[in-house]
């Protein structure tokens, strides 16, 4: 379902708010694979999947019983659990053939899973700030484009670090 | 004759591959057009073009003694399109040192090449496309992080010797009037496009089809339509892009 990402953490937690919050604040680009404490093997009773984009929760899914969204969320339970947390280029996270019915509200997880109703609320917040940025904010963009100095600087750095690169990747012949 | 554009942004979402292959259909209609998923870790196009199930990809054209170009080549939408495979192990199999052959091989056949770059400047191979194209597409939003990272990849094409084809305003959503504007001062090149930012992007990839084959008459299609005009292919001498290719550093596998 998802490409593997590179595992950040595994262990055994009796609560979620740490980690939702955790993925929260370093705007995690991933997935939690959440399974009962007790199971042998990992997906010996299926698992719980959550993705999260920025570190919003965006996806879920549940091996064994095949649904996705709030339900998968119902399917997860009650903990503890088993946790492992992936981390993932967004873009892999932009699946084919992704649906709607995976989707859960951004502070649902907090709200069902944590219990934890001020996450939940911080956690819709940023999603509403991030979701504000995506449409753009033409004031601030164009307030971006206006600062010619700081524009000039991202130039400059990156012609350093392209000049720099091209020492170390073999690049010289092409400069 | 040939010209080879990397079609490039410097962070994902910004919906390259959807870009790529709009700009390839629209240039098919007057050149012999190939379009090479040049994201060799993270395969996309495939997705695009209905060759998910596909069994022969550039991963097995770069193995040791593996499949001939023509074997991954497949003949869609009026043009010739070259998609990787997902599967990373397949790509860590290959053999790095065949790209610039395959690469040049495929130069010598077509009058346009478009490669699909990763979303990325974090590694030579990331990079490897912009460095081997004649000229860059810059695919923008207007967000301050991808003006910011369009940026980067201009200075790094421009620092690698590679021109600037134009920059392309993509998902836009109302009127971007003053930030296209303003981006115009820092960026090589002229405004190929605005494109409106449309579902019917979502839906094409949902069916395994091209914008412009799948919703040919949305407003995003007649943008792209006419950005391809803007672009103004030169096709140049086969032989020394051939050369060139033959010549670039390859990448080493993630």
């Amino acid at each position: 379902m998802i490409p593997e990402g590179e595992l950040l953490r595994s262990r055994v937690v009796s609560e979620l708010s740490d980690s939702l919050e955790g993925a929260l604040d370093r705007r995690l680009d991933g997935y939690a694979v959440l399974a009962p404490r007790d199971a042998i093997l990992f997906d010996a009773d299926g698992v719980g999947v959550i993705t999260f984009e920025a570190g919003v929760p965006s996806m879920a899914y549940h091996t064994e019983t095949d649904r996705g969204g709030p339900a998968a969320l119902a399917d997860i339970g009650a903990g503890p659990y088993r946790l492992e947390l992936h981390e993932l280029d967004a873009d892999a996270l932009d699946l084919p053939g992704r649906t709607d019915a995976l989707d859960v509200p951004p502070g649902m997880p907090a709200d069902r899973l944590a219990g934890d109703a001020a996450l939940a609320e911080r956690t819709r917040r940023i999603a509403a700030d991030d979701a504000d940025a995506d449409d753009g904010e033409p004031d601030a963009i164009v307030e971006f484009l206006d600062d010619e100095a700081a524009i000039e600087r991202i130039r400059s750095d990156a012609r350093q670090q392209a000049a720099a690169r091209a020492d170390e990747w073999g690049f010289e012949d092409a400069i | 004759m040939v010209e080879a554009f990397a079609v490039a942004s410097g962070k994902g979402g910004t919906g390259k591959t959807t870009s790529t292959l709009a700009l390839g259909m629209a240039l098919a209609e007057e050149y012999d057009v190939t379009v090479v998923d040049a994201d060799t870790g993270m395969a996309n196009l495939l997705f695009h073009t209905g060759l998910g199930d596909a069994d022969t990809t550039l991963h097995d054209v770069l193995l040791e003694g593996g499949a001939p170009i023509e074997a991954a080549t497949y003949e869609r939408f009026g043009m010739s399109v070259v998609p990787c495979g997902t599967s990373l192990a397949a790509f860590e199999a290959a053999d790095p040192e065949r790209l610039r052959t395959v690469v040049a091989e495929l130069a010598s056949t077509t009058d346009v090449l478009l490669l699909d770059s990763p979303a990325t400047l974090g590694s030579k191979s990331a990079v490897l496309p912009i460095v081997l194209a004649d000229r860059v597409v810059v695919v923008l939003q207007p967000t301050i992080p991808a003006l910011s990272d369009g940026l980067k990849v201009q200075e790094y094409a421009l620092s690698y010797g590679s021109e600037i084809a134009g920059t392309l305003f993509n998902r836009v959503r109302g009127d971007v009037g003053d930030v296209t504007a303003k981006a115009d001062r820092y960026f090589e090149g002229p405004l190929l496009g605005t494109i409106p930012e449309s579902e019917a992007a979502g839906a094409a990839r949902a069916a395994g089809e091209p914008l412009l084959a799948h919703a040919p008459d949305s407003p995003a299609a007649a943008a792209y339509r006419e950005a391809a005009g803007v672009l103004d292919p030169r096709t140049g001498d086969a032989d020394a892009v051939a050369d060139r290719f033959r010549s670039a550093v390859i990448p080493e596998p993630p």
